[in-house]
């Protein structure tokens, strides 16, 4: 293993360990069940909210913020895929074409839809006022992490700076902004399972 | 630190669940779910908006369970507790949000804003920092329970004449209502008015129902205050007092927060099931009227009628088809609010503000957005079933000139089944002559 390989085993470990942290204190906090008799389904209810409760069209308000929804959404999926190409980044040269164009569309549109975000948290006054330093140098890291990831299969002499980013990137999950990808999860699962439960969501459908 | 903010801090770590602290988490500030808060749209106001709320408890969040808010506090906006920040947090908690949920069904993560203000009320209850009224309003519902003897004996006498009242209303002198009587079916909790008792004894005599009067009311103002001990000290009255008379059903009458709270939060604080069902006189309407077991006529309420769905019974409570059926079954012209069910708006009354006097003018502020609906909706009756609903809607009407009426379901339903009546007596009158 090189010696980017060893920084990137050292994010990785920095990122599994707070993350395990998080873990510990999450479930270290008393879990409050509703011990109601149920009125609907938890399965249904969650199911909802991993799925169709994401579209979109599902709720008010991404409909009237279709544009930043979008732009959060394509950003993930660009998150994914600069980490998809970290993953495959020690068979880079035989990677088959498609799946390089894939990973460089995919990133290189996250990168601009964060950027993009970068953008708005700074031009828009209640964004801005809404937010924290943490959550501006959150934004531009994982943006910088990802467009490195699409320039990095473009021009390999980029490689350093994307391993350099995705190093930063990863280590820095567990301290600010960033880990509410680890609480999504469980944020989701709440919601569907409460909602669920009481009848008000079904699958396919907010009841409305 | 001061005392109050030390019990505040000791308050907020009881209440930090996994629940709460996952919304506390969780949040990207993307600010996506501002408009969707009734009184942000209503007000306009970057603190009304939900992540402007919450944020205000993350704050001391950060600064006591996150390293990098212990570090570095500015970084992520952390911040050590002051008793002016309590004074705030009271403002963003009790004052203006309702607890309504429909940022948590609107944010793309599932963030629980009425969770994470739940939690900022227990802490602000524990340092005394609550509205004065609800504090007094939970203590003499304790203090009821204690003295419960007493009390028993003047209510049989209150009873006796609301049981005459609705005698005299549905011309039926076999009408009875009886108070705590064991073995009965049914146990209905009212609150405190003959409004939600004779509508009531009308309507279980009319379906033919094995009903009794329960000696409490169903309202529990320890739910508002978020202080679980007060709530359930108000709750058990009910629950011992059901589980002493061996009933199968406790029916609450039209109150959100109420049937929220013994409907859905109430066997956790207990540790369990009931031993009967907690169901809303909604419930038992609906049901009544698809078995067939109320003969009603719609045309005793012409009026055209829009219906304002409680949070507390619909988002929160998941009863979002029965007052439909009711509705269409004892109203002549029924029209629908938009959007509504589990996406209707607050009406700006709930969480306990419309029982606090200095929040009027706050309340009316964020129940703009409810007026406009319900001026869209151009109905001149607005039916709701919800106490807090009906007062907080009969004030928006009069804020801004809505020139509407408020009833409850019940109290149609009292019509139609009244109106039945009357033309069953004049048909055969015609028939004879
Ligand atoms: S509560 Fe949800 S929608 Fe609102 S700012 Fe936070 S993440 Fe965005
Ligand atoms: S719970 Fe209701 S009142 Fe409170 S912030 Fe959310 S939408 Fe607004």
């Amino acid at each position: 293993m090189g010696s980017w390989g060893w920084v990137l085993a050292g994010a990785c470990a920095v990122a599994v360990n707070g993350l395990a942290r998080h873990l510990v204190l999450l479930l270290g906090r008393p879990y409050r069940p509703e011990m109601a008799r149920p009125a609907g389904s938890v399965a249904q209810g969650v199911l909802y909210a991993f799925s169709w409760g994401m579209l979109p069209w599902a709720k008010e308000s991404t409909r009237r913020h279709m544009l930043a929804y979008l732009r959060g959404v394509v950003f993930h999926l660009g998150i994914g895929a600069a980490f998809l190409a970290l993953l495959v980044g020690p068979w880079r040269a035989q990677g088959a074409g498609p799946l390089r164009w894939a990973l460089v569309t995919l990133s290189a549109g996250g990168a601009m839809a964060g950027l993009g975000g970068l953008l708005a948290r700074v031009v828009e006054t209640r964004l801005r006022r809404l937010s924290t330093p943490d959550d501006f140098f959150a934004v531009a890291l994982v943006s910088l992490f990802t467009l490195a990831a699409a320039a990095a299969i473009v021009v390999p002499a980029l490689v350093p700076a994307f391993y350099g980013l995705a190093a930063a990137t990863l280590a820095y999950i567990p301290f600010g902004k960033i880990r509410h990808c680890f609480y999504f999860f469980f944020a989701r699962y709440f919601f569907g399972a409460g909602f669920g439960r009481r009848g008000v969501l079904r699958w396919g459908k907010v009841h409305e | 630190m001061s005392e109050s903010v030390q019990r505040a801090l000791a308050a907020f770590r009881r209440a930090l669940d996994r629940r709460v602290l996952t919304a506390l988490e969780v949040c990207a500030r993307c600010g996506i779910c501002a408009e969707s808060c009734h009184v942000f749209a209503s007000t306009g106001q970057l603190q009304d908006a939900p992540t402007a709320r919450s944020e205000a408890v993350r704050r001391l969040y950060r600064r006591q369970y996150d390293p990098l808010g212990r570090i570095f506090p500015w970084w992520v906006r952390a911040g050590e507790a002051t008793e002016g920040d309590l004074d705030a947090l009271s403002e963003a908690a009790f004052a203006t949000c309702t607890l309504c949920q429909r940022c948590a069904m609107n944010c793309p993560l599932g963030v629980d804003t009425a969770l994470i203000m739940k939690a900022a009320r227990a802490m602000l209850a524990a340092a005394g920092k609550a509205p004065e009224m609800l504090v007094q309003l939970a203590d003499a519902a304790v203090a009821r329970g204690e003295n419960v003897q007493v009390f028993r004996e003047i209510y049989r006498e209150i009873v006796a004449d609301l049981e005459q009242q609705a005698q005299e209303q549905l011309g039926d002198p076999a009408l009875r209502i009886s108070l705590e009587r064991q073995g009965a079916d049914i146990l209905y909790v009212a609150l405190s008015g003959a409004h939600t008792i004779v509508p009531a004894a009308i309507i279980f005599h009319a379906a033919g129902a094995d009903w009794t009067l329960s000696a409490f009311e169903a309202s529990n103002y320890g739910v508002f205050l978020g202080d679980p001990e007060k709530a359930r000290a108000i709750a058990r009255r009910i629950v011992d007092e059901a589980t002493h008379l061996g009933v199968r059903q406790v029916v609450l009458t039209e109150c959100g927060h109420a049937y929220a709270a013994l409907r859905w939060e109430a066997p956790g604080w207990f540790g369990g099931e009931f031993p009967f069902r907690v169901r809303s006189i909604v419930e038992l309407l609906a049901e009544y009227i698809r078995e067939g077991r109320l003969r009603l006529d719609p045309s005793a309420n012409p009026l055209p009628v829009t219906y304002h769905d409680s949070c507390n019974l619909a988002r929160k409570g998941g009863l979002l088809e029965e007052p439909r059926v009711v509705l269409r079954a004892a109203v002549q012209e029924f029209r629908e609010m938009t959007p509504s069910r589990a996406e209707a708006y607050c009406c700006g009354g709930g969480g306990g503000l419309v029982a606090v006097p200095e929040y009027e003018e706050r309340r009316l502020r964020a129940g703009r957005k409810k007026a406009e609906q319900i001026m869209a909706a151009g109905a001149p009756l607005v039916a709701t079933s919800c106490e807090n609903c009906f007062l907080q809607i009969r004030d928006l009407s009069s804020h801004y000139g809505l020139a509407v009426e408020v009833t409850g379901l019940m109290e149609l339903v009292v019509r139609a089944l009244l109106g039945a009546r009357a033309r069953a007596v004049r048909v055969p009158a015609l028939q004879a002559a």
